[in-house]
């Protein structure tokens, strides 16, 4: 087996933490109102 | 027809790391951007000079441009760390699509998601399997394919190789062959069911439920309506969540030939492979029932979700190489597309009756 694949799922699983912070941060930042509202 | 083509340069310390992330990101934005002006632009013109025209998506120009920038110019080193990044934006953007949702939706069409992935999920896995030994594929070749194209596509074969004890040149065959496919159903998913004329619902599970990486899902999703995108989503997240139960089941098949390693802690085992974003997205659509956004900060957090999976849809297109399929060979190509017909039909009569007994 090589060591390559575990690296590499072990970023990616580290990768869905990182991107759970930073949407409950954002979320957190819109409800303390703490940025202006997002358009589209 | 794809795959994940571009190499990360090597880069030392955090700041480093950090800067190299920015011209690529810059790249995202802009091919994303240049997807959504294209559509706008389509549009004011349009109606203005009173022409019948479709609403095409920003979500296909921005794919499209992607595509022909990384097929024609290339992408250069430069830009590969942070168009790299795309999957980092799509999980961000799932998270905060839970503010679009009510958990009690989520529960419903979740439910109901999980419900028919089970049953599409037996039936394709005994189905490639077929595939692979009709196709003299290498039995542990099958089982990624099989991953790949039921459960959650690249993530999972990525998931599964370790604990398969599979080759990398098995690896690389299977991630191109389902990114190839993926890309295909980009454009074939919603033309059929526009043909179908299929409810934003129907689709949107039929999406979620038969294309394998949820980026692709996402965007196929998309392209049909923002509505479909969303339960597209759903669908999708709901396949993810069993990404854990299949790789055990094929680690332990495996382990019990004596050809991977055994399994040790089963608890341990599916809580590392499980999509932790989905978390995230449940915590999120939980605050949002229980009213802890006012209604214009829900409006702020769909949008933001909209920005992060414009990113997305532009790495998608980035990352595409038209060039590599033709090197993985044809038979991995067959079987992986023999068995997606298999799959989008199994689940559309699926979804065909769940829109019918369930009320979708």
């Amino acid at each position: 087996m090589s060591n390559a694949q575990p690296t590499a799922s072990r970023r990616s699983l580290s990768l869905d933490w990182y991107a759970v912070a930073l949407a409950i941060l954002a979320a957190l930042l819109v409800r303390l109102n703490l940025i202006p509202p997002v358009k589209w | 027809m794809a795959t994940a083509a571009i190499r990360t340069p090597r880069a030392d310390s955090l700041g480093q790391r950090t800067i190299a992330l920015i011209p690529g990101l810059l790249l995202l934005g802009a091919v994303g951007y240049a997807g959504k002006f294209i559509q706008q632009s389509i549009n004011a013109y349009t109606k203005s000079h009173h022409i019948a025209f479709p609403d095409i998506e920003y979500v296909l120009w921005a794919i499209v441009i992607g595509l022909v920038l990384a097929n024609t110019v290339g992408v250069p080193r430069i830009f590969a760390p942070g168009v790299a990044t795309y999957e980092f934006w799509l999980k961000a953007g799932i998270v905060l699509l839970g503010a679009r949702f009510l958990l009690g939706d989520v529960l419903h069409l979740g439910g109901i998601s999980l419900l028919l992935v089970a049953i599409a999920l037996s039936l394709s896995l005994a189905f490639m399997h077929l595939l692979g030994r009709a196709f003299k594929l290498k039995p542990k070749l099958t089982s990624l394919l099989a991953i790949g194209s039921s459960i959650c596509g690249v993530s999972a074969i990525i998931a599964a190789k370790p604990s398969i004890d599979a080759d990398d040149e098995d690896a690389s065959y299977a991630i191109a062959a389902i990114l190839a496919l993926g890309a295909i159903s980009l454009f074939t998913f919603p033309l059929i069911g526009h043909a179908l004329h299929l409810s934003d619902k129907a689709y949107g599970l039929w999406a979620g439920l038969a294309v394998d990486n949820t980026a692709e899902a996402t965007a196929a999703g998309a392209l049909y309506s923002d509505a479909a995108g969303k339960v597209a989503v759903l669908a999708k997240t709901s396949r993810n969540a069993l990404i854990g139960f299949i790789v055990l089941g094929y680690a332990l098949y495996w382990s019990s030939r004596g050809q991977a390693a055994r399994v040790g802690n089963k608890a341990a085992f599916l809580w590392n492979k499980f999509p932790k974003f989905i978390l995230g997205f449940l915590l999120i659509s939980l605050l949002a029932t229980l009213g802890f956004f006012a209604k214009p900060q829900l409006a702020s957090l769909a949008n933001l979700s909209r920005w992060a999976f414009l990113l997305t849809f532009a790495g998608v297109g980035l990352r595409t190489n038209l060039r590599e399929l033709g090197r993985q060979g044809w038979r991995p190509f067959a079987v992986g597309a023999i068995g997606e017909a298999f799959i989008a039909l199994l689940t559309l009569g699926l979804v065909y009756g769940a829109d019918r007994f369930l009320r979708l």
